[in-house]
């Protein structure tokens, strides 16, 4: 008696199935990070964003790439956005609707993301994209340091220009004597 | 008073414990007996198709259930052993040598009230510690415990491991902003900086083992370092071995970098708030994590479960097929106690100044003993597995009294010492180190 193929009475397939879920847990997520007034708890549900993205990765077959999201986005970018903002804001202070103010520049990206999304969607031939591949840990190296060499060191010398820029604002001035 | 109050009265705390646990794990047994009658034969069939699915859920179920008797043992020493360092005694009340003391803390933890203050907000802060919990546990995940004795075998072992201990900081978080308390904030706060800190040097000083082995799967790694003890990595990877000792001190929140949870400035830290189980499952974390960071220096640098040296001798165990003798078991099985106990009375037996009970009570506890030493020492020889399970937790225990040792002698640092090192010395060694291994594998391949 093995599980079967596809679930008995709906007849999707169990990849299907969790697809809808992690893609649902995103979306929903998603959605609370930008209506929630309490901006601790945006930054948290942006994590479990985060997290179902992942579990889509796993999904595409690329359990690395699912590894490196959690690890750099959830481990490190949230962390340090949640760091900031205790860094930032007391809770007794008005850390509730902060956004709101700026609506009208959130709208005008918002279109401008929807009309780039839908372009690439159109443009894309989906039946030759959606081969599944197991992509290795080797496999991706090959590929980052052969055809993706001048890419992969442009952005390593941008991320440096950043970090010296990032020391270079938040140096403070040296007392003069 | 009824004679079931009176003798209730007259036992021991352990006693009383007994009184209730024997009757539940009995009928426990009964109820399970009767289950695997049942559905044994449905169950078992299940199981022979679906191995993958039912592997994880075992596996999953095996950590969690795991965690809580590792927690209790490491408690228990943390207790016993800085007593003993500060010549002190220690636990001795509960159990033989106050062994159960922590379990004592457990159930105390579990029947505190579970207070929740005025102004916290109750969804993140009741989230917290379930997160930290999960977190440190699922690391245990992809740990070889001995050979095929694991929950998974990742290729990418190293990335999930770091990807899992990266949520335990998400928990401390929640737990410092939600508690609504300027310590537990400053807690938080200050467990964010140490860890995504202490991070960095920590996965960089793995890379030049990664490199050596050529995989990240835990379980290669541990087999890439079998033959004797000369084959672990340590000898060729020390300065990493410090470098991932020291950053493995921190991201636990030991001492001397405990200032998560500092009480001489911060009252409780991230924990300040927190009471009951609540509190209970941030403190099983911690000293679950205290496990798992001896458990990964022993998996990376000192051979995982293999033996330090092979045994130089070739053991051949004779067959054993105890269906073979038939009814002969059962009589072996009925006499040999009697014989045995018998055998080893006699000579104390023969003593003038012991009385024939005595003497019979003796040679039972003997015969036990040495029954007990020839089964596990059967195990040891005939089964891998028990092998690479007793060198695994003896290697992780010796750590485990180490961190217990520097917790008893050093004292705390500064927070912005410990961030200085982090950043100006641990990380450029780790570099060093990364660059050292593959100028090192760069000449030596050619």
């Amino acid at each position: 008696m093995s599980i079967p193929e596809t679930i008995p009475i709906i007849g999707a397939s169990w990849d299907d199935v969790l697809f809808v879920l992690f893609a649902a847990v995103m979306l929903g997520s998603a959605l609370l990070v930008v209506t929630l007034r309490d901006i601790i708890r945006s930054g948290l549900a942006m994590i479990v964003c985060f997290g179902s993205l992942a579990g889509l990765y796993v999904l595409l077959g690329s359990p690395i790439l699912a590894a490196a999201q959690v690890l750099v986005y959830i481990g490190a970018i949230s962390v340090l956005v949640l760091f900031a903002i205790m860094l930032t804001q007391t809770k007794a202070g008005p850390a509730r609707l902060v956004f709101q103010t700026q609506w009208w520049a959130a709208a005008l990206a918002a279109v401008v993301l929807v009309v780039i999304f839908a372009a690439v969607v159109a443009a894309t031939d989906w039946g030759a994209v959606a081969v599944r591949v197991q992509s290795t840990t080797d496999a991706v190296a090959r590929l980052l340091f052969s055809d993706y060499t001048l890419p992969f060191e442009a952005v390593s010398v941008l991320l440096l220009a950043a970090v010296i820029g990032g020391i270079f604002l938040a140096k403070r001035d040296e007392v003069r004597d | 008073m009824t004679m079931a109050a009176v003798t209730w009265q007259r036992l021991r705390p352990v006693g009383r414990l007994l009184a209730v646990l024997v009757p539940i794990l009995l009928a426990l047994g009964l109820v399970s007996v009767g289950a695997i009658i049942l559905a044994g034969p449905l169950a078992a069939g299940f199981v022979g198709d679906n191995v993958p699915l039912v592997r994880f859920v075992a596996a999953v179920t095996a950590v969690i259930l795991l965690s809580i008797p590792t927690a209790f043992i490491v408690i228990f020493l943390e207790l016993k052993v800085i007593a003993r360092m500060n010549l002190r005694i220690g636990p001795e009340r509960v159990g033989p040598y106050g062994g159960a003391m922590s379990v004592v803390h457990g159930l105390k933890v579990l029947a505190k009230e579970d207070f929740t203050p005025l102004g916290v907000d109750v969804t993140v802060f009741t989230m917290a510690p379930i997160v930290t919990f999960v977190g440190a546990i699922m690391t245990m995940l992809v740990i070889p415990f001995a050979p095929g004795l694991f929950g998974l075998d990742l290729n990418i072992g190293l990335l999930y491991l770091f990807a899992m201990s990266g949520l335990t900081v998400v928990g401390l978080l929640m737990a410092g902003w939600s508690s609504f308390n300027k310590y537990s904030l400053l807690g938080g706060l200050r467990s964010a900086a140490q860890m995504v800190s202490y991070e960095i040097p920590l996965t960089l000083s793995l890379v030049g083992i990664v490199l050596l082995a050529g995989t990240m799967s835990l379980n290669q790694l541990v087999l890439g370092q079998s033959g004797s003890f000369l084959d672990w990595n340590i000898w060729k990877q020390p300065l990493a071995f410090l470098i991932f000792f020291i950053a493995g001190t921190a991201e636990a929140n030991r001492t001397p970098f405990d200032l998560t949870e500092a009480d001489s400035e911060l009252v409780g830290g991230f924990a300040t708030e927190y009471s009951g189980m609540r509190f209970g499952f941030f403190f099983f974390a911690e000293y679950v994590n205290v496990f798992i960071v001896s458990a990964l220096l022993v998996t990376f640098f000192l051979g995982g479960w293999t033996a330090p040296i092979a045994w130089p001798f070739a053991v051949t165990m004779p067959s054993l097929d105890p269906l073979g003798l038939g009814v002969g078991l059962l009589l072996g099985i009925a006499a040999l106690p009697v014989v045995g106990t018998l055998i080893l009375a006699a000579p104390f037996w023969l003593s003038s100044k012991i009385t024939t009970l005595q003497a019979l009570v003796i040679g039972f506890i003997l015969f036990n003993v040495v029954a007990v030493g020839l089964v596990i020492g059967y195990a040891f020889v005939s089964f891998d597995w028990v092998v690479g399970l007793f060198w695994f937790f003896a290697k992780a225990y010796a750590f485990v009294f180490l961190f217990i040792w520097m917790r008893a002698t050093l004292p705390r640092v500064r927070i912005d010492q410990l961030m200085g090192f982090a950043w100006k010395w641990l990380l450029p060694a780790a570099l060093l180190n990364i660059f050292v291994t593959a100028a090192a594998i760069t000449i030596v391949s050619k």
